[in-house]
């Protein structure tokens, strides 16, 4: 189970964001997981809420979006979406492809609470 | 005690949890490339072979080659004690993890004795599955099968068979004990990865090995015209 690691540098990577932007607490943590990442949703949790509690980072939530695999065919230049973890064209049945999205576990978006600018605070 | 008062903000990211290590993954690949060094990937389950491979390679260029290998495992020196009498090794204990980071790879190629070899190995831990997601600044990604394992297993462990380059079928001496087809496991790893190139090999006899190391051969030559 790699999961861990990955969660780990995920926080790292939202510390860094966090004290660039000089936030006092992270609200939300949005990620996303592809069918052909080799990481799995629910580890990803659990090793979330193992690690979070050591993070100085608040009590954030975590979104986690399972999207499809996106594939592009090298033969017909077709796009496509594909559900479940199929490797081939729908369209010519081709298996030479290009994984556009879907191999990877990304960090789409972090929601900071920061503090608020002096000129924005009511005298 | 004065509070600061806070405001929401949504910073848009969207970038692959990984990318600060495949970057640093690929800066490292342009080094070896830059000093010839090929950089391999071993990849299989457990006692796939993987050892014994490297053993019969290293015994098949008996000398001719450079080479070096950074040896991957949970726990022991075992599979650096193997390969000791025949190349610089160094053997990467990972405690508990299940694959190699690069971060261990870089302290053992600072552990190696100096100088650039032709070849570079590295074995990775025993599982099919999470090496697949780390690239260790290899040129080459070898995923080997047993054909004690079945030759089902491609289409079981897709990302491992997508990322790899190259199927080595090892233990083809038992072919006529087990039932395992070399063509199906072939085809079934195809249907993911089809530039797949495929081998068979049995280190304990030296069989295929010859194409085996012709193949490391062509691909160096290939990296070094290429750059």
């Amino acid at each position: 189970m790699h999961e861990t690691s990955l969660v780990r540098s995920l926080l790292k990577q939202v510390k860094q964001i966090m004290m660039e932007h000089s936030a006092t607490s992270v609200d939300s943590i949005t990620v996303e997981i592809g069918p052909l990442s080799g990481v799995e949703a629910e580890l990803v949790r659990d090793s979330f809420w193992q690690l979070i509690s050591t993070g100085n980072l608040g009590q954030p939530q975590l979104h986690v979006h399972e999207v499809d695999l996106q594939i592009r065919c090298r033969h017909c230049e077709v796009e496509s979406s594909v559900q479940r973890l199929s490797l081939q064209c729908p369209e010519c049945q081709s298996r030479h492809i290009q994984i556009l999205r879907g191999d990877e576990f990304r960090l789409i978006n972090v929601s900071l609470q920061v503090p608020v600018p002096l000129e924005g605070v009511e005298k | 005690m004065k509070t600061v008062e806070t405001t929401r903000q949504t910073i848009v990211v969207d970038r692959d949890v990984l990318s600060e290590k495949k970057q640093r993954a690929a800066d490292l690949r342009r080094r070896f490339t830059e000093r010839g060094t090929l950089v391999l990937n071993l990849v299989s389950s457990p006692g796939a072979g993987k050892t014994s491979l490297l053993e019969a390679t290293a015994r098949h260029w008996n000398g001719t080659r450079s080479m070096a290998v950074l040896v991957g495992d949970l726990a022991t020196e075992r599979d650096a004690d193997r390969l000791r009498p025949f190349v610089p090794v160094q053997q990467l204990t990972t405690g508990g993890a299940c694959h190699l980071e690069l971060s261990l790879v870089e302290q053992g190629l600072a552990r190696l004795p100096a100088g650039d070899v032709e070849f570079l190995f590295i074995e990775n831990i025993g599982n099919l599955v999470c090496p697949a997601s780390h690239d260790l600044a290899e040129h080459l990604r070898i995923a080997l099968l047993s054909t004690t394992e079945g030759d089902d297993k491609p289409g079981k462990y897709p990302k491992m068979f997508r990322t790899s380059d190259a199927l080595v079928i090892s233990k083809t001496d038992l072919l006529p004990y087990v039932p395992f087809r070399i063509d199906a496991a072939v085809d079934d790893a195809r249907k993911i990865q089809p530039e797949l190139k495929a081998f068979g090999v049995c280190s304990l006899t030296g069989e295929g090995v010859a194409e085996w190391c012709a193949f490391l051969d062509a691909a160096r030559t290939a990296m070094l015209s290429a750059c």
